[in-house]
């Protein structure tokens, strides 16, 4: 539980006062390696507030466990990760949890609470945060789920019982409940059908829009590219190749690159 | 609209006709307060419309008296900072009131604020029940015993289906998976071997002191080997040694399979045209059934031998004279029913275990709640099993 003293003074960083701030995620010279290979060798890029960006890359080339290293999962073996301006390395572990209520992640399979319902799930961060009535906790996790589109009969359910695409909603609603500043997303629409692919797309838009929330995801959808993201950061052996808007990445004169963009035309 | 203060007189809210409180002086102005304009009413907003003051903007919604039949007009030109979830109680506030949002009219808040507004209206279902349900005595009864019943049918058909399984195999007895069945038969049996010594030694240790404490009073001493005897081969050993494989091989069966089942392995191998029961279910109980009349033998001689050297050090009884008294005194008879009764509780532990692994549902909790069932049914099961033999059996030589 936090004190009155750091709930107030998270709501203080809370208020957006523009451009005079250390971008949102700042990776420096990230090297890490696994299994007797550098999987990053030197990657740094920095998301500022309020941009939604992805993270592209073939199968292995690091993107979940870069992913697990920002939120401070996992450590990189050199370099330097940054959350809201505070050196990873160098936190305490509560303040490391002070950071990690101001941001959500989506796990790539949902990760719910298997022994509780989907609206204990979504309820579960807020309860720990702060004491509401029963209305208005029913009200909220309400919200929740209809902002992700989960219809309401869903949330008595278990997360066993629902398909796979329903257990991503109910895990966005979770991500969102505690009104984050910062999302990770990691494959957010793989087991998506395309429609709901698109819905859930054009969801995270307006809330990225409407809350300034800065996203960072890991994807490869390409679709998702084009509808949602500012900014596309590539990742090819254990380096960023290309970085930049979608169109621009798009053109880049790379052998991977324009294989994964050929693959929607040929495909 | 033009004619806004620039701060809440308190005079204000008197004139919707509301008798301004002590408290609603206090608290209404800080997230919200209502004025009234030529063309209607207006709520204006002002500080932080966020979930960390849930409560606070509930309680100050609740004081306003909004009129729900005459226009209102929202004022966010004083808003700090709003998301979904402040937008939201005022947007279900004004509803309960009669105020659907189309009604509204939205005035000063800048594009984002304005955005998310109407993303949460049009977003957010009117009532759609409670998500949170509490369940009632008789909603609760009705589960359980529901949940009873299901649990009797399914292991009847389980039983059923083991059987139809082990028929099977007698037809065929190629389809017996011998390799499955030495593996298993390795972690039953030969793993187990050192916890059933240790722990079947340390109850001869025990009993043969706190029964050689008695015999002594009567000087005695050499009557504990009687005792010693029909107590560890007749029940100490057999019980023991169930116990710990039900704790050990049982709890093992069920994690093992349980987890194969949340991956959708029994499935897989199912789809492979392959019998779950044959390459599962079979060589585990097998395994069980063969190896613990084996342990049992094995915790026998454990338990006798430390008696046995308690015997020697405390009661003057050497190994000589204890294992001839033994050897006269201790009718086979009872050294078998020991192990007759062995296979039984295997059985019992076998099935129970399985059952318990197949009827896992796909998440990690049921996991654990099937594990935590296999062990306390399968050792329920070993003790009701061996009082059902000492009824059918009581004599003792």
């Amino acid at each position: 539980m936090l004190t009155d003293a750091q709930t107030t003074s998270m709501a203080g960083m809370g208020q957006r006062a523009p451009g005079d701030e250390a971008p949102v995620v700042e990776v420096e010279g990230v090297r890490t390696r696994l299994g007797g290979r550098w999987v990053h060798d030197g990657v740094s890029f920095a998301v500022p507030r309020g941009q939604v960006a992805a993270l592209i890359g073939g199968s292995g080339t690091g993107k979940t466990v870069l992913l697990r290293e920002i939120v401070g999962l996992e450590r990189p073996t050199e370099g330097r990760v940054r959350l809201f301006g505070e050196d990873l390395a160098a936190v305490t572990p509560a303040r490391l949890n002070a950071l990690r209520r101001r941001f959500g992640l989506l796990f790539q399979d949902g990760a719910l609470f298997s022994n509780l319902s989907v609206a204990e799930n979504v309820a579960a961060p807020v309860q720990e945060r702060l004491r509401l009535s029963r209305e208005l906790m029913c009200e909220l996790v309400n919200l929740r789920l209809n902002l992700v589109g989960l219809p309401p009969e869903t949330a008595l359910k278990r997360p066993s019982e629902l398909s796979g695409g329903m257990r991503k909603r109910a895990a966005l609603a979770r991500a969102l409940a505690l009104e984050p500043e910062l999302l990770f997303l990691d494959e957010p629409t793989a087991g998506l059908d395309p429609i709901g692919g698109r819905d859930f797309d054009r969801t995270l838009r307006v809330l990225a829009d409407s809350l300034g929330l800065t996203v960072l995801l890991t994807t490869h959808d390409l679709d998702t590219l084009y509808d949602l993201v500012d900014r596309v950061i590539v990742l090819h052996e254990g380096r960023v190749i290309a970085d930049g808007p979608v169109e621009a990445v798009a053109q880049t004169e790379h052998e991977w690159i324009r294989s994964y963009f050929m693959s929607r035309q040929t495909g | 609209m033009s004619v806004v203060p620039s701060c809440p007189p308190d005079g204000l809210t008197q004139a919707d006709g509301a008798e301004p409180t002590t408290l609603q002086r206090e608290t209404a102005p800080r997230h919200c307060w209502l004025t009234t304009e030529d063309d209607g009413a207006v709520l204006h907003l002002t500080g932080q419309w966020v979930l960390d003051h849930l409560p606070e903007l509930d309680a100050a919604l609740k004081q306003q008296r909004i009129d729900p039949l005459r226009p209102l007009t929202l004022d966010g030109s004083r808003l700090g900072r709003l998301d979904s979830a402040g937008a939201n109680r005022l947007i279900a506030h004004l509803e309960g009131l009669g105020l659907p949002f189309p009604n509204l009219r939205l005035s000063g808040f800048n594009p984002q604020a304005e955005t998310l507004i109407r993303l949460v209206a049009c977003r957010r279902s009117a009532c759609a029940g409670p998500p949170l349900r509490r369940r009632g005595m008789r909603h609760a009864l009705g589960w359980h015993v529901f949940k009873l019943g299901r649990a009797v049918v399914s292991g009847l058909a389980f039983i059923g289906q083991t059987g139809q399984a082990v028929a099977e195999l007698m037809a065929r007895p190629a389809l017996l998976r011998t390799r499955e069945l030495t593996v298993q038969m390795e972690m039953v049996g030969l793993r187990a071997i050192p916890i059933i010594v240790l722990m079947n030694w340390l109850i001869g240790v025990v009993f043969a002191y706190l029964l050689g404490i008695q015999v002594q009073k009567f000087g005695a001493n050499v009557f504990v080997v009687d005792g010693v005897g029909l107590a560890i081969t007749r029940e100490l050993a057999p019980l023991i040694t169930a116990v710990l494989v039900a704790g050990r091989s049982g709890a093992a069966f069920t994690a093992h399979l349980g987890a194969m089942k949340v991956n959708q392995e029994i499935d897989a191998i199912a789809v492979l045209g392959l019998s779950p029961w044959q390459v599962l279910v079979l060589p585990r109980i097998l395994a069980i059934v063969l190896m613990l009349p084996l342990l049992t033998a094995v915790a026998d001689v454990a338990g006798i031998l430390g008696a046995a050297l308690v015997a020697d050090w405390h009661l003057g009884v050497t190994p000589t004279t204890f294992f001839d008294r033994l050897q006269e005194r201790l009718p086979m008879q009872t050294v078998v029913f020991g192990l007759v009764k062995a296979p039984v509780f295997a059985l019992a532990i076998g099935l129970i275990a399985c059952h318990n692994g197949f009827a896992v549902q796909r998440d990690a909790r049921s996991v654990g709640l099937n594990t935590t069932a296999t062990v306390v049914y399968s050792i329920v099961a070993v003790i009701l099993i061996d009082a059902a033999f000492a009824v059918a059996y009581p004599e003792i030589k």
